[in-house]
């Protein structure tokens, strides 16, 4: 292989380099931009569990008392027994639990939505600490409650005010703004786990359909290990019988109802389509090319070039057009991610998971978590599609050039 | 063959399908001679020096070439031996277009490991000898004919060959340009002793050669 010659053909066939470069450039950004977006949504799915510090939650559905009336779970989220929870922390795969205990609360003038929260967990919906717009977070031991931002300026609670849940009294030591915060676990009011378990246990209605202990929850928060939580979501649903729901990043991407988000294999077949039109457009230019060169090549071979010669010098040409092309197809992908990070995606939660009663005004309105779609190109799929360049670069240089090789320079080299 | 014998061929035939294109030649080129090969268009002097050049393999005889018989090597050691021993100038000059004149003489160097600088010194010493120092940098598409052909008939000599194969070296070239590439080779025929084998239609430029070879209908005829 001869660098000058190289450079110089390249240099000196501008229209041919460029036509190969161009062709084979659009294959690839279409292959890092296909997967790119289909990465994107497949982390756009894991943002509702993730921004709660969870990679499954879990719940279990169950009827409502007829009574609406004192301390009741949601008809979607009713007793999970301590025991099923210490199965479940067993499973192999689980790395953590989070726990919540979330009440409907009827007081006579007013409704609540109370979550119980534990004050130190990274899972789960005690990371409201650092949403703390005011006051300060919950304190261990002490029966005190926090108050969503939005809600206390709607009922003109301030802060040190005394709010009564189910005739407790609980000082307000904080408010919380949870607008920017996961959809799932959201409520009115926090309170510690323990004084939550309090309203529950005492609470008739409550035990009158959905029997409950102190130690018992009905929102799990699971931070598991990533390629075991498909086999885990299977398990728990085992162990909490078939009304469980278990919410995982895969049942939020079947919710997006994109195609990239519905199926690997449409993704897959995308990508392989794409890189079959990288490999034709690459081939059929550069056949072009080689072609018009057949002259060029009888004199080669006719000074002294062995096939061997003209093989690794097309090659080489035919590597270094198809690596720019790559450069070129990672700077273009590069440029259309990010125009396709702007685009917002709305994922919605299902309504198992919001803690709005439905019959409430508003309640029954489908709820979205939305978010800009987090488009970016991963480094080892650049560094894939740039490989994948040279290897296309060098089977079909390799191929073309053995072709070409066995020219027999008297042939094309015989005067007209 | 004789000592002096640097190319022979013999009963060379060459067809293509049905026609037979060169029959039964025999021919042979001493060191340092000058032999032209003369003939109308068509009679088939150039597949000739194709098979003498081991451009091409002959349907039927044999060919030597310095001593060493090549109508059974394989082509990659045919194209080492010509790299070793042979130069070719064309009528279309053959010249690749992307490279600068020193790179197109120096064009057979290129699979030989050797430094670049010693290439471009090999190579501008021979446009030197041609008279186109000046012109070294200087692409084809900005050389006249003469000038490309003298780029061609150095590259024909950067290996130092013992024959040079022309086919109709002046072919594309007015008279008086083709007068001064005559030149340039009887001097090369003269001054370094290089054998040539010249193809021509024009028997003015052959009465320059120490032997004419006539060729008619793919036999020599005198």
């Amino acid at each position: 292989m001869n660098l000058r010659y190289m450079t110089k053909e390249l240099y000196y066939q501008k229209r041919r380099t460029l036509m190969s470069i161009l062709g084979l450039s659009i294959g690839i950004a279409l292959l890092i931009v296909l997967n790119s977006l289909s990465l994107a949504y497949r982390q756009a799915a894991h943002v509702p569990l993730k921004e709660i510090g969870a990679d499954i939650t879990v719940q279990r559905s169950g009827d409502v008392p007829k009574d609406l009336a004192g301390a009741v779970f949601p008809c979607s989220a009713v007793t999970i027994r301590k025991e099923e929870v210490e199965k479940i922390q067993k499973l192999p795969g689980v790395r953590g639990i989070g726990t919540g205990l979330l009440l409907w609360v009827f007081d006579p003038n007013r409704a609540w939505i109370v979550l119980g929260i534990e004050k130190e967990n990274s899972i789960g919906p005690s990371l409201l600490r650092s949403s703390v717009t005011e006051g300060r977070f919950l304190e261990e031991g002490k029966p005190e409650a926090l108050v969503e931002q939005a809600y206390a300026r709607q009922f003109g609670i301030r802060l040190n005010d005394t709010i009564s849940v189910a005739d407790k009294k609980f000082p307000v030591v904080g408010f919380v703004d949870a607008s920017r915060a996961a959809k799932i676990a959201v409520a009115n009011v926090y309170l510690p786990l323990k004084e939550a378990e309090d309203l529950a246990a005492s609470s008739k209605e409550l035990q009158s359909v959905s029997p409950y202990a102190p130690g018992d929850v009905n929102l799990l928060f699971i931070k598991a290990d990533q390629e075991k939580i498909t086999s885990l979501a299977s398990e728990m649903k085992g162990i909490l019988g078939n009304k469980a729901t278990v919410a995982t990043p895969d049942s939020f991407l079947k919710l997006l109802g994109s195609l990239f988000a519905l199926s690997d294999k449409f993704t897959l077949a995308a990508s392989l389509i794409a890189i079959i039109v990288a490999v034709l457009i690459a081939f059929k230019t550069m056949a072009g090319n080689i072609a018009e060169r057949a002259r060029e090549i009888g004199v080669l071979k006719a000074v002294g070039w062995t096939n061997r010669n003209v093989v690794s010098q097309l090659m080489s040409e035919s590597i270094i057009q198809c690596f720019m092309a790559g450069i070129l197809g990672l700077l273009i992908a590069l440029v259309a991610a990010y125009g396709l990070s702007f685009m917002k995606v709305n994922i919605p939660i299902p309504w198992e998971m919001s803690p709005t009663p439905h019959f409430l005004p508003g309640g029954g309105d489908q709820i979205f978590k939305t978010l800009r779609l987090p488009v970016h190109v991963p480094w080892n799929l650049a560094f894939f599609a740039i490989l994948l360049s040279i290897i296309i670069g060098g089977m079909t240089g390799g191929l073309l050039g053995r072709h070409i090789s066995k020219i027999k320079p008297s042939e094309v080299l015989r005067h007209e | 063959m004789s000592k002096s014998t640097i190319l022979s061929g013999t009963d060379l035939s060459k067809k293509y399908g049905d026609l037979e294109v060169v029959k039964g030649v025999s021919l042979a080129v001493n060191e340092g001679e000058f032999v032209c090969l003369v003939g109308k268009s068509g009679c088939g002097k150039t597949t000739l020096l194709s098979l003498l050049s081991g451009l091409e393999k002959p349907t039927k005889g044999k060919v030597s070439l310095d001593g060493r018989e090549i109508t059974t090597s394989s082509e990659d050691e045919l194209a080492l031996f010509r790299r070793e021993n042979v130069g070719f100038i064309f009528q279309s000059f053959n010249l690749i277009p992307t490279l600068s004149a020193w790179e197109n003489v120096a064009l057979p160097l290129f699979p030989i490991k050797m430094t670049s600088e010693e290439r471009r010194r090999r190579a501008t010493e021979l446009l030197g000898k041609m008279e186109l120092g000046h012109r070294i940098e200087h692409l084809p598409s900005a050389l006249s004919g003469g000038e490309k052909q003298r780029v061609a008939i150095a590259r024909a000599l950067i290996n130092n060959p013992k024959i040079i194969f022309a086919d109709e070296p002046t072919g594309n070239l007015d008279s008086g340009t083709g007068e001064a590439i005559m030149g340039i080779l009887n001097k090369l025929h003269k001054e370094e002793g290089v054998a040539i084998l010249m193809v021509t239609h024009e028997d003015e430029l052959a009465k320059t050669a120490n032997r004419l070879i006539r060729m008619k209908d793919g036999e020599i005829m005198s």
